[in-house]
């Protein structure tokens, strides 16, 4: 039987899990999707403790939820949109907590490239720092656009599923993305010099 | 339009290449752990403070409630500033407007008295002349009166000569405590002369009710 379950489809086990309430089933789709969606929460928010907590929460949403899915619909991209609407609340919830501080110098703050000379040991390839510096600078990419980049270019979904995600037309979805590259482009010129 | 997203991701090959090539991230060891046992124990992390829903009816009734408070303090209050009849006030004015109103009333009973009798003393009517006259000369000296900048009432009611003093005639008229009631004067200045007239007339009216009814004995 889980030899059976696991050869399932997405769809199949969510039905399963729908109509006999199968926990093996809820398992699997677990297993194949928190390691996709921590890594579009983390990319989406870079912290990892908070995309923690938001992916656990998307799974129990996904459990609590599980009949609010509907079979015409890929569960990819439902589950998706679970974890979206939950990182932007939480993208949400930091804003308002740094409107209330009193330590705000977020805008101070500019994008550098480290100098290499002064790096710890542990940081010390290029591929490291680079990626460093990526994800700092898809960080201050704005979030509309942050998002739909994080889900093209890093998740590698299509635009279709993209657009079934954001719940945004294609045509807008391919703009948004555009102005994301070119977003995260001008911050890193010094990196990729045209 | 596919050719132009396509050019734009020849423009940007590099950053693509680099976003894909990006570390995946994780799940921790033991979150599939954590989930489950959260799910077993069915603790779903529901809020402890539930969100308070701002809602303005929650706000109409005790609006209500202090509209209603205000509009009935202003309603039934009793207004302090309430004009009064400062005429009535005093006492020697208040006198002298009943007699005047008294002798009006004498006046009519006369004129009816006499037309039902086809009696018409010529005193009487050169008495309500006169009367009108009189009334006529005070309303012109009220208007006189009002035309000056200040007038002092308890002078111009004794009967003394109106002096200019620097006093506002809402001032004179009101007490000067208590707000200034602009546009309220005295209608009908008297004076000992006028009084005088009036009794007299109200003497010959009384004396021709006497005539009448002795005219009548006469004709039983």
């Amino acid at each position: 039987m889980n030899r059976q379950l696991t050869e399932l489809t997405d769809e199949e086990l969510i039905k399963e899990f729908q109509d006999n309430n199968t926990l093996k089933a809820y398992e699997i789709l677990v297993k194949r999707y928190k390691d996709p969606l921590m890594n579009f929460v983390y990319r989406y928010l870079g912290d990892k403790d908070s995309c923690t907590d938001v992916v656990q929460e998307t799974m129990i949403k996904f459990y609590l939820n599980k009949d609010s899915y509907r079979s015409f619909a890929k569960f990819s991209t439902w589950i998706y949109t679970i974890a979206a609407n939950l990182a932007k609340n939480e993208l949400k919830r930091r804003k308002r907590r740094t409107i209330f501080s009193i330590d705000n110098n977020d805008d101070e703050k500019s994008l550098q490239i480290e100098d290499k000379m002064f790096l710890q040991p542990d940081r010390a390839t290029d591929s490291e720092i680079k990626n460093e510096i990526i994800q700092k600078a898809l960080l201050k990419v704005k979030p509309v656009y942050r998002e739909v980049v994080i889900l093209r270019d890093i998740q590698d979904l299509s635009y279709e599923e993209i657009s079934e995600i954001t719940g945004l037309p294609i045509g807008t979805v391919k703009s948004k993305i555009n102005r994301g590259r070119a977003q995260l482009q001008k911050l890193l010129k010094n990196i990729y010099k045209e | 339009m596919k050719n132009f997203y396509n050019d734009n991701e020849k423009k940007y090959s590099n950053l693509l290449n680099d976003l894909k090539n990006l570390p995946k991230i994780n799940t921790p060891e033991n979150f599939e752990f954590n989930l489950m046992t959260r799910i077993q124990n069915k603790n779903f992390g529901d809020n402890k403070n539930p969100k308070i829903n701002f809602s303005i009816y929650k706000f109409l009734a005790p609006s209500a409630i202090v509209v209603t408070v205000i509009l009935l303090f202003f309603l039934l209050y009793p207004q302090k500033n309430e004009i009064q009849n400062q005429v009535i006030k005093h006492q020697s004015v208040a006198d002298t407007q009943s007699l005047v109103s008294n002798l009006s009333n004498d006046n009519k009973v006369g004129e009816q008295l006499i037309s039902k009798n086809e009696f018409k003393p010529k005193m009487i009517k050169k008495d309500i002349s006169n009367q009108n006259t009189v009334q006529e000369e005070k309303s012109s000296k009220i208007q006189e009166l009002l035309n000056q900048r200040s007038i002092s009432v308890d002078d111009y009611l004794s009967g003394a000569t109106v002096t200019n003093k620097a006093i506002q005639r809402s001032n004179v008229v009101k007490s000067g405590e208590e707000p200034i009631v602009d546009g309220f004067f005295v209608e009908k200045q008297t004076d000992k002369k006028t009084i005088e007239k009036y009794r007299n007339a109200l003497d010959s009216l009384r004396k021709a009710q006497l005539k009448l009814d002795s005219l009548k004995k006469a004709q039983k």
